[in-house]
């Protein structure tokens, strides 16, 4: 059903960065009204056809997905591919930012784009397109004295993440630049990709 | 020992294997040689007029280029090289008998104790070098001319940094600008017609440097994109102590790239090939240009630094134009 994802990984290392306490409890959900229309499963590319409020989502994504959740507005993860010539399968990570009291989807791809191989990363905000422009967020990638950052706005799940990824909304590099960027004193060919970011709320 | 002094006219060829700056070669013995001590197999260095002389034997009678191995030659002796070989058709070209399959082996072997200066001496490089290993070392001499850094055609015109900027600003009218800051706008009627791949240069100059910015639109795989990168005029290593940004943006997304420019001994194609800038696809350009989308009126704004990079600090570059 899935195409296979043994060969992405995701090593975390989060930065838990809260500046000050938040006055917003976060287990604390909003009500939900009748006329409120439910969401999609925001997981990449499958043919998940599960839909709810945000919450039920979030359980769903969690359990039957076994998505991870991390606390907080900065984040620095590592993609690790260790069998770079099984690109040919698309290969996906989606990561949840609980933040604000509010959750983000983090999503990283691997795909082709006329033939040529091409990373993109971003961001998705659970809940509706409306709130989702009243936050912005950064993804930043470097290494080998380079740097590339992108700063967008997150879209709305309300959009499919096809729609968002086809319309190149986020960090897209090269595979070849990805290479670059995993360089090493080693010689592999594999993917060590670092990507850090933080969300922040516009206002 | 006697120096002895060489002068012979330019010659150019296609290989520029040989080629007499209408300088003069001066075979001296001013390096002190070690190798009478050191090693076995070599009981001296050729240096001297008897340098000179090797040397000359060493040249292809037909190409004039300098010979390598396998050197071959006619029954008579007459000498010949590989590349020509092919060409005469089985007859030698000195005294047009029929040419076997003989190899000057002797001759390879002298050559191996034969010592040349770097043909770049007179723009500075001491460098002394075993023949088989000059041209090696001419391929890659910081002493040798840059070539122009104009995208696009090959221009040949070679010099130093001065002279290029002059070219490039008279006979390619490239913009000069002074300043480590630039906000450019590149505008485009119609976007669609990337098929041709469309350049711009402007040159920077700035902490008593020059840099090449180069804005182009071309087909990668995935379609057209638009690409900025720096290059520095000047070496590689030189090149390291400063740092460039660029920045494109627009309706609330912007998209940094920061790196090390490259220097311009590094073609304008290999580093286009090695991705090595700030790569947009043509659609998010368009996006960034606001409005209706349908022209390209892409703000690139940037700035150029000195900052010194450690040689720790992620200097590993893999061959990035494979």
């Amino acid at each position: 059903m899935e195409p296979p994802i043994n060969d992405l990984q995701i090593e975390c290392q989060v930065n838990e960065l809260l500046d000050f306490p938040c006055s917003i409890d976060h287990h604390t959900r909003e009500v939900i009204t009748d006329k409120e229309k439910p969401y999609n499963c925001p997981y990449c590319g499958s043919k998940c056809t599960v839909t709810g409020d945000i919450q039920c989502l979030l359980e769903h994504l969690r359990n039957d997905h076994h998505v991870e959740m991390h606390d907080g507005r900065c984040f620095s993860h590592r993609y690790v591919h260790h069998n770079p010539k099984h690109y040919h399968h698309a290969t996906r990570m989606l990561t949840l930012l609980d933040c604000y009291g509010r959750q983000f989807c983090l999503h990283f791809e691997a795909f082709h784009l006329k033939k040529t191989p091409m990373y993109i990363a971003f961001m998705q905000f659970m809940g509706d397109e409306e709130e989702a422009t009243s936050f912005s967020y950064t993804l930043e990638v470097n290494g080998n004295g380079r740097k590339m950052t992108w700063q967008g706005v997150p879209r709305s799940i309300r959009d499919s993440h096809k729609t968002v990824r086809d319309s190149q909304d986020g960090l897209i590099i090269t595979r070849k630049l990805a290479l670059f960027f995993s360089a090493d004193n080693t010689n592999s060919k594999q993917l060590k990709l670092k990507i850090s970011g933080r969300v922040w709320r516009e206002h | 020992m006697e120096t002895d002094s060489m002068e012979s006219s330019t010659r150019s060829n296609q290989n520029d294997e040989i080629h007499h700056n209408g300088g003069t070669f001066h075979f001296s013995s001013t390096k002190s040689h070690s190798s009478a001590a050191a090693s076995p197999t070599v009981v001296t260095n050729i240096v001297g007029p008897t340098a000179t002389s090797v040397y000359e034997l060493l040249e292809c009678p037909v190409c004039t280029c300098s010979m390598y191995p396998p050197i071959h030659q006619c029954h008579n002796g007459h000498t010949l090289c590989s590349t020509c070989k092919v060409r005469v058709h089985n007859r030698c070209p000195t005294c047009r008998q029929e040419l076997g399959d003989i190899r000057c082996l002797a001759l390879e072997k002298v050559a191996e104790s034969l010592e040349l200066p770097c043909k770049f001496y007179n723009l500075g490089c001491p460098e002394i070098f075993p023949y088989y290993s000059k041209l090696k070392h001419e391929s890659l001499c910081n002493f040798r001319p840059y070539g122009c850094p104009y995208a696009g055609s090959e221009c040949g015109v070679v010099g130093d940094i001065p002279f290029l900027v002059s070219h490039l600003r008279d006979d390619h009218k490239v913009d000069m600008h002074a300043g480590s800051t630039f906000n450019h706008r590149y505008v485009k009627s119609n976007p669609r017609e990337v098929e041709n791949a469309t350049w711009m240069l402007t040159v920077f100059q700035c902490f008593g440097q020059y840099f090449c910015l180069h804005f182009e639109a071309f087909q990668l795989g995935m379609g057209p994109v638009y690409m900025a990168f720096l290059r520095f005029m000047g070496d590689e290593e030189e090149a390291r102590s400063y740092s460039y940004s660029l920045e494109v943006g627009g309706s609330g997304r912007k998209l940094t790239w920061e790196g090390t420019p490259r220097s311009i001994r590094d073609s304008h194609r290999k580093v286009r090939d090695s991705n090595d800038g700030l790569i947009i696809q043509r659609n998010m350009a368009l996006f960034f240009s606001g409005g209706d989308r349908k022209e390209l009126k892409l703000r690139v704004t940037g700035k150029i630094w000195k900052e010194q990079h450690s040689p720790d600090s992620g200097l590993f570059m893999p061959n990035l134009s494979s």
